[in-house]
């Protein structure tokens, strides 16, 4: 499964679109993504906002690298801020999506990469 | 517009452009009208965030964050020449290119230097009328490289040639003589040229303006010349 965390639900969606066949499943918030993962929910690939309402993606980011059991889950940046001087690999951080460049096709790379075919 | 004022609104614009660019990429399959008409979508949202993009870089200016170097006014050109043909052709204008400059390098900022040219071309295309063309050229001009950016549309009006003759623009104006004409471009293209201590100038004449931007050349050696 895959989590899409955008507060724009158009844009989470066209993201989601963009996943193919793998099962999606859509956040508006940190808050709402986390909790599904404490309750037993765990992605193989997240697609993360950063500027988020409520908290943000960094605050997302660390909760995320603070816990064993998801530190190793996958995080693919998808923002129209400029993060491609800065090294994000710490958080868990795989790839970085530029809002206003990127393709449908470079979202699915992605999903091919780190997702299981099933 | 105060500058923050124009950052937070460029960063509020961004974001429904690139919705709508992402939902024009969404659209399943379509017929030849259906894809011609995605691909207009793509384009203009993709040219309002190159100018919103712009007006971001306008206020980073003043952090000073933009290098200087060397920079090759060629492949700059050819960059943003790239850019722009198939929206030069899809709007029936051509595009007339001579380089003849013999100082290949200039000191300037890539990214800087590409916006001028790209704002100045764009700003051709919209005033040339169908069927004419746009000229850019490019040649040595006393101790500096001079790009020249010609349109056959209304000649640029008194007051803004003389703001211009002035080296800046102080601020957006409407161009009256130029139909849908914000100014920002030149804005833009000004603020640019004088970050990176270019001069920039229009030329008026009967049948359209000439706008140019002379770059001080670089002394460091081009790789072209070995």
């Amino acid at each position: 499964m895959i989590f899409v965390i955008d507060d724009d639900l158009v844009m989470a969606e066209c993201v989601a679109k963009a996943c193919g066949k793998k099962k999606v499943k859509v956040f508006s918030n940190a808050i709402e993504a986390m909790k599904a993962i404490a309750d037993g929910e765990m992605p193989e690939l997240i697609f993360l906002d950063i500027l988020l309402i409520g908290p943000d993606g960094f605050t997302f980011l660390n909760e995320l690298v603070s816990y064993t059991d998801t530190e190793k889950i996958p995080v693919v940046i998808v923002s129209s801020l400029d993060f491609k001087q800065r090294d994000l690999s710490v958080y868990g951080v795989v790839g970085i999506l530029d809002k206003t460049t990127m393709l449908p096709e470079e979202i699915l790379d992605y999903v091919e990469k780190y997702c299981e075919k099933k | 517009m105060e500058v923050d004022g124009i950052l937070v609104a460029a960063h509020e614009l961004k974001a429904p452009l690139a919705v709508l660019r992402q939902l024009a990429l969404s659209f399943d399959e379509m017929n030849s009208t259906g894809e011609h008409i995605r691909a207009e979508m793509v384009d203009v949202s993709e040219r309002a965030i190159k100018q919103v993009n712009d007006l971001i870089k306008v206020k980073r200016l003043e952090d000073g964050l933009f290098v200087m170097e060397p920079v090759s006014v060629r492949a700059v050109c050819d960059d943003v020449m790239r850019e722009l043909y198939y929206l030069f052709k899809h709007n029936r204008r051509d595009l007339f290119v001579k380089y003849s400059n013999r100082s290949k390098l200039v000191m300037a900022n890539r990214e800087l230097l590409h916006s001028v040219v790209y704002n100045f071309l764009l700003n051709a295309m919209h005033y040339s009328g169908e069927e004419t063309r746009a000229e850019l050229r490019v040649k040595d001009y006393h101790d500096t490289v001079r790009v020249t950016i010609r349109d056959y549309g209304p000649t640029l009006p008194m007051d803004v040639w003389k703001e211009m003759r002035r080296g800046w623009i102080e601020k957006p104006t409407s161009i009256a003589m130029r139909p849908g004409s914000s100014g920002l471009g030149l804005f833009i293209a000004s603020k640019f040229s004088r970050y990176m201590n270019a001069e920039v100038g229009a030329v008026r004449h009967r049948d359209g303006t000439s706008f140019y931007v002379n770059l001080p050349i670089s002394k460091q050696v081009s790789l072209f010349d070995l």
